[in-house]
């Protein structure tokens, strides 16, 4: 198969017309068929999952001519970082789509949704699986746009608003990454990211440091970290829950990779040796820092059921942040890139049972909710597996990223003593997010029931949350494959 | 004979737009009136491109020879009034672009303009007979051909704007032909300088004897005649006025043809005759006067299309945000920057003209204020779909055609040092995208208090659902344009 990624890409693209005409007549169909296409990439994908293990340089690549001219050309690869994040990402958007057919099921306009969701899942799988930045920035902006129109149409409350806001910031952050881009094809003559990371050796140091701020700050405004954080809560939860839970599974877990990829690994290393590259990872181990205490604090007094889990993303992402702040330390690369799947899996199976909650109660407020343990006991059990992971707990699939996340900031403790204050910090903020999933899950579902009558889910929301909550519990016991997947990685990121 | 050869396309063109009002009179008589002119419009069309595209082989097959034709009455190029015409990469790119652009617009009359008004002929007849004059002026090899060609062009604008004959389109009118005139009297002085210091108007000679000009005081005072002159008529801000009016109080077809014919054309007059003939570089520094400009223009354009409410104004505004978005390119001086140019000149001219299109359709139905399309995306919503794809690559999104253009012209800007700039540029494209997005928001977010179905102009929407895919194909695959502007990068250096 010497054309896998290809089809990987567009499959989804092909398929959103497709949804579209099918969807008119049935939206199930045009649910059943994208879903089915996840299943089918997510098939491709572990294709090539043996030759990335096996191959000497951990890598698979595929590369087609597209634009000569200014050297962008449709560069696919996979490695050890890229594919457990290409598959992850198909998994939630299959089970958001099976989610959708019950959740949206009274909504007009489906044909669009799920055209839009198609090409959704296209820019999500394309920003993981090439190495070439136009193409990428291709995909990164085709997030964008779906994104708006699927919450601003199907959203609640005010979402157009809440759309304009998420556009608007992510946007701002796009354009600056964009400059980077055009700054780093004017250093190299080339846009593929590898070379590009050679060839940034030679050039003049300042320029670089300008680089590597400005593409930061883009992908920081995507990840939503303090101080960029302002459009996470309301998108993420004016969002349809399906949406949500790719917004705060994958899109900002997106930033973070791209942070990886190319802030780290491509510009970094040219300035790694000066004093700046060292502050510029201490200031982004801060910025985590901020981010865990600022998300988990508000995450613990908010009372709306999707606000909770939307600050709990800004925390989670503060993790990840300091994780990678420890760059070029494995351990910790290796418990970022496993805490942004795991956190994806968790997450989205959170916003799942919170939207389940939403359309059977039609309330938002966890004060007005308690004793919905027996009444909807599947949301229940989705809700406390997703909560506990969040929160840390062995057995489920947060607790081992963090785990190696921290070995790796030991390590790092030993050569720089700067790490000691953040990872104390850190450690008290993971108490935090267990207090806040405690409150959570106690508000709601223990104590008395205030409500009389809630029923239990539609049969394809329980089976989405079902699939979760296995791959949740399976990720925690058993997370080798994913392991010893990005663990082949830790060369590519350093540029070896 | 070489010279009929890049005359007779001109010459045919006149030929055929005088034969446009007999024909449009017989039309009127019979009752097929719209397949007649149909009929016509593919006649003329198909015999233009054919000898545009005979010129193209011709050139492309004898290029590795000499870099450009020079074609003249009298073999003496020093000849005060020896009328000149040159062929080179640059001229036959501008015919071929402004050929298709004028087919669309062309198109689009005369489903818009009604055949049976009275002066409908003599309408369709202007606008084939100011492309003759756009095509005319690009190829013209001295700065005589090139002004009468110009001022005819400039003048025939007028009537398209007046058409309507309402008080308000007649001020505007007037107003922009005071600005032409005035325009002219600048361009003219200027001229009689340039003729004094070298004793010849043709382009090559001219910029010959300027090489070796000792004293520069006069050729510093010939720029600032003639690039006010011409900037008049681009409308860079300050000299921006008469734009909006004129546009807007013009019928919905006159202004998409104008901003994608007359707009585009003067940036190339711009390009051309400024920059790499008159007074490249080498010569007399302006770079920073244009950087100047192209800041001013973006930031007044698209201030004032943020706070705009009338639509066909809103567009006009960012007619002139785009200005500054070309002068840019213009001020980079490198090869990235005249491909990007060019580039920019072919989609910028694609998108005024569909953003202009759909207004007019909206127009059309009654809806002329931002407050009036709410909701129109469901009511109508192809139309709502062209303004969508207008607005995005406006704003520079992908797959736009319009990021292209973007990408292009501020990495030109970057590799030519002028980080600052681009960053402008950034960051008004920030500004930019608000505003569209602001637009989309009326059309999608807000609830019209009506809900029917408006009634789509089946015919109207030929031309602008053909521009919306071209936009969209050139967003995903511009190789087809950048294979044609390379040749035109190579040759740049090659002018003497």
């Amino acid at each position: 198969m010497g054309n896998t990624l290809l089809l990987v890409m567009v499959l989804p693209v092909l398929s959103a017309p497709l949804a579209y005409l099918l969807g008119r007549k049935s939206p199930k169909t045009a649910a059943s068929l994208i879903s089915l296409i996840c299943l089918i990439e997510i098939a491709l994908l572990l294709t090539i999952a043996p030759q990335i293990l096996n191959s000497a340089d951990h890598k698979y690549v595929e590369s087609y001519s597209w634009i000569p001219t200014i050297y962008a050309s449709l560069t696919f690869f996979a490695d050890g970082i890229s594919l457990p994040m290409a598959i992850i990402t198909l998994v939630l958007m299959f089970t958001a789509t099976i989610f959708s057919v019950n959740y949206m099921q009274d909504k007009r306009g489906l044909a669009e949704y799920y055209a839009l969701l198609a090409l959704l899942s296209a820019g999500l799988v394309g920003v993981f699986i090439t190495s070439n930045l136009m193409l990428f920035y291709f995909c990164w902006e085709l997030m964008l746009v779906p994104s708006y129109f699927i919450i601003g149409e199907w959203g609640y409350r005010e979402p157009y608003r809440a759309a304009f806001k998420f556009f608007i910031f992510t946007h701002a952050g796009a354009i600056f990454v964009l400059l980077g881009i055009g700054a780093i094809f004017m250093l190299t003559g080339n846009l593929d990211i590898f070379s590009a990371q050679v060839a940034l050796m030679n050039a003049p140091l300042d320029l670089v440091m300008w680089i590597l701020l400005s593409l930061t700050l883009g992908f920081a405004v995507k990840m939503a970290v303090v101080p960029f954080h302002m459009w996470l809560p309301d998108a993420h939860s004016e969002a349809p829950a399906p949406m949500s839970a790719l917004l705060s599974g994958v899109i900002i877990s997106a930033g973070a990779y791209a942070i990886l990829r190319i802030s780290l690994g491509a510009v970094l290393p040219a300035i790694a040796a000066t004093s700046f590259g060292n502050q510029f990872l201490h200031s982004l181990s801060i910025l985590g820092v901020i981010s865990a205490f600022f998300g988990s604090f508000i995450a613990l007094v908010e009372n709306d059921v999707k606000r909770i889990i939307a600050y709990s993303s800004i925390a989670h992402m503060g993790y990840v942040l300091f994780g990678l702040s420890m760059f070029p330390y494995s351990e910790a690369i290796i418990g970022a890139v496993l805490h942004l799947v795991n956190h994806a899996v968790s997450k989205g199976l959170f916003f799942l049972s919170a939207g389940s909650l939403m359309k059977q109660l039609e309330i938002r407020d966890i004060r007005e909710m308690g004793g919905l343990a027996n009444k909807m006991p599947i949301t229940a059990i989705a809700a406390s597996t997703a909560a506990l992971s969040i929160a840390g707990i062995p057995v489920f699939a947060c607790f081992i990223s963090e785990f190696i996340m921290f070995i790796g900031a030991f390590k790092a403790i030993g050569d720089d003593g700067f790490y000691i204050l953040p990872t104390i910090l850190m450690l008290i903020a993971t108490v935090l997010s267990l207090a806040y999933a405690l409150r959570y899950i106690s508000h709601i579902f223990l104590g008395q029931a205030k409500i009389r009558e809630a029923k239990e889910v539609p049969l394809l929301m329980k089976a989405a949350m079902l699939i979760l909550i296995v791959i949740v519990i399976l990720l925690g016991v058993w997370p080798t494959f994913f392991v010893e997947l990005i663990a082949t990685a830790k060369f590519t990121v350093l540029g070896g | 004979m070489i010279f009929l050869e890049a005359f007779l396309p001109i010459a045919i063109f006149v030929i055929f737009s005088l034969l446009t009002i007999p024909v449009t009179n017989i039309a009127r008589i019979g009752r097929h009136k719209s397949a007649i002119m149909l009929l016509w419009f593919i006649i003329v069309f198909t015999v233009i491109s054919m000898f545009v595209a005979s010129l193209a082989v011709k050139y492309y097959a004898q290029m590795g020879k000499e870099p450009f034709l020079n074609l003249t009455f009298s073999s003496n190029p020093n000849r005060i009034f020896s009328s000149t015409f040159t062929i080179d990469a640059v001229s036959i790119y501008m015919a071929i672009i402004f050929t298709i652009i004028s087919a669309i617009t062309f198109l689009y009359s005369l489903f818009y303009i009604d055949a049976s008004e009275p002066l409908s002929g003599r309408y369709y007849s202007l606008t084939l007979m100011i492309t003759a004059c756009v095509i005319g002026a690009c190829f013209s090899g001295d700065f005589l051909t090139l002004f009468i060609f110009w001022e005819a062009s400039a003048v025939g604008s007028g009537f398209l704007m007046l058409y309507e004959g309402s008080p308000r389109s007649i001020h505007a009118t007037l107003k922009y032909l005071v600005m032409i005139i005035i325009a002219s009297a600048f361009i003219v002085y200027g001229l009689s300088i340039i003729y004094g210091l070298t004793g010849t108007l043709n382009f090559w000679a001219v910029k010959q004897i300027l090489a070796s000009l000792k004293d520069k005081h006069l050729l510093i005072l010939s720029f600032i005649f003639m690039a006010t002159g011409y900037a008049i008529e681009s409308a860079i801000v300050p000299f921006h006025m008469w734009l909006p009016d004129a546009y807007t109080t013009a019928p919905a077809s006159s202004s998409a043809f104008l901003s994608a014919l007359i707009d585009q054309g003067s940036y190339y007059v711009l390009l051309r005759i400024l920059v790499y003939i008159l007074t490249p570089p080498a010569i007399l520094d302006w770079r920073l006067v244009l950087a100047f400009l192209s800041v001013l223009s973006m930031i007044v354009g698209n201030l004032f299309a943020l706070i705009e409410n009338d639509i066909k104004r809103l567009i006009s505004y960012v007619c002139i945000a785009d200005v500054g978005y070309n002068l840019i390119a213009i001020t980079s001086v490198t090869s990235l920057g005249v491909m990007g140019n060019l580039y920019f000149f072919f989609v910028g001219g694609l998108t005024t003209a569909l953003s202009f299109m759909a207004v007019g359709i909206l127009n059309n139905a009654g809806l002329k204020t931002l407050r009036d399309l709410s909701g129109i995306g469901r009511r109508m919503p192809l139309t709502s779909l062209a303004l969508l794809t207008g607005a995005f690559s406006f704003s520079g999104f992908p797959p736009f055609a319009g990021f292209f253009a973007k990408y292009l012209v501020f990495t030109a800007a970057i590799e030519a040092g002028l980080s600052w700039l681009a960053l402008i540029g950034v960051l008004t494209s920030i500004v930019q995208a608000a505003y569209f997005l602001r637009l989309v928001n009326y059309m999608f977010a807000k609830k019209s208090r009506r809900e029917d179905e408006l009634d789509e102009p089946k015919k109207l929407l030929i031309p602008v659902l053909t521009l919306t895919i071209t936009i969209i194909l050139l967003g995903i695959y511009p190789t087809i344009v950048l294979k044609l502007i390379e040749p035109v990068v190579q040759q740049i250096p090659l002018i003497p």
